[in-house]
């Protein structure tokens, strides 16, 4: 699963959710991709798990790309807990994914089993989301 | 070719407040510059432009308030979910001036079998060409191709009068060898080293 090696500080604030994905909205790398329509925190098992449906669907022959990384701790206090004490401990990484950002890319040579790929993985994760591919000689 | 034509109007406010009120009105802000002249403030129709953009490197005729002149899109803006045109940068040019623009590289032929996949190094390829005579694409064959293979910048043949705006060993795309299937069941260590070597 993916984990920062090493931060600067455990407990961080929440991340703002506001506004617009500011780059990383059109396809990079791959034909096929999937683009967050509306935001939300994407948990580090989110981000496997929907690798694992897109790479157990294609099977062989395809590649895929992950463009988001969790990096950003949250934390929670353990239930029945007083308030005050200090910050609770950190309970998830997440990526703070805002809207039109592609999050995740594939290469494959069916564009059928490719999109059906994707809307496994999409199912996985905790926003809207469409499936987008690469559209030939636009500006 | 062609020219596309589009009338413009001068624009006289600025700021954001203005920009939306454009933008509501199905039109788009835009600036026009090069040469060296002082940056031109444009609005221009929203649909028409979109249309026109749907060719990679449009030539277009810009009628400005009465004054004509040839400019090609050179930064467009688009809202990332509507895809609504935002703002666009146009770059003047002359007849017969040398530009710099990325053209789409497209794919002709079959690999040869064993379920290879081609991997886009550079999706665009730069290069220069008359403003009046930018090709829409230039093609690449990849017939016969196995794994390993790759197609570098200097072995795709440009029309006449284009020549490259990158080093001629670039690799445009590369042919790579399929992944090995994921185990059904509990394979964690294969996919996540494969998902691994995918990553960017």
């Amino acid at each position: 699963m993916l984990i920062p090696r090493r931060v600067k500080h455990r407990k961080q604030h929440h991340p703002k959710r506001s506004g617009m994905a500011k780059g990383g909205t059109e396809l990079a790398f791959g034909e096929y991709g999937i683009q967050a329509v509306t935001p939300a925190y994407v948990t580090n098992r989110q981000i496997e798990s929907a690798r694992i449906a897109i790479t157990r669907h294609i099977r062989r022959g395809g590649k895929v790309w992950i463009n988001i990384y969790p990096d950003r701790p949250l934390t929670k206090k353990p239930a029945e807990t007083r308030m005050g004490s200090g910050k609770g401990s950190p309970e998830w990484w997440v990526a703070n994914v805002k809207p039109g950002r592609v999050m995740f890319e594939l290469s494959f040579p069916n564009e059928k089993v490719a999109k059906e790929a994707l809307i496994r993985a999409a199912h996985k994760l905790p926003m809207k989301c469409r499936i987008v591919r690469r559209e030939a000689g636009e500006s | 070719m062609a020219e596309v034509k589009i009338a413009a109007e001068l624009r006289k406010e600025f700021g954001k407040g203005a920009a939306r009120r454009t933008r509501r009105e199905g039109k788009v802000p835009g600036v026009v510059y090069g040469h060296g002249a002082d940056p031109v403030h444009v609005t221009l129709p929203g649909h028409t432009l979109m249309l026109a953009l749907k060719t990679a490197n449009v030539l277009i005729s810009l009628d400005v308030e009465g004054k004509s002149e040839l400019v090609i899109p050179k930064a467009v803006q688009k809202d990332p979910i509507k895809g609504f045109l935002e703002h666009i940068d146009l770059l003047q040019v002359k007849r017969g001036e040398k530009v710099s623009v990325e053209i789409p590289v497209q794919v002709e032929g079959e690999l040869a079998p064993g379920g290879n996949l081609i991997e886009h190094v550079l999706n665009a390829l730069p290069v220069q060409a008359e403003a009046t005579h930018i090709p829409e694409s230039v093609s690449v064959s990849v017939e016969g191709l196995g794994a390993g293979d790759s197609v570098v910048a200097k072995d795709i043949v440009l029309p006449k009068g284009t020549v490259l705006d990158v080093e001629k060993d670039a690799v445009v795309l590369q042919i790579v060898a399929a992944q090995a299937e994921a185990p059904a069941g509990g394979g964690e260590a294969a996919e996540g080293a494969a998902g691994a070597g995918g990553e960017a």
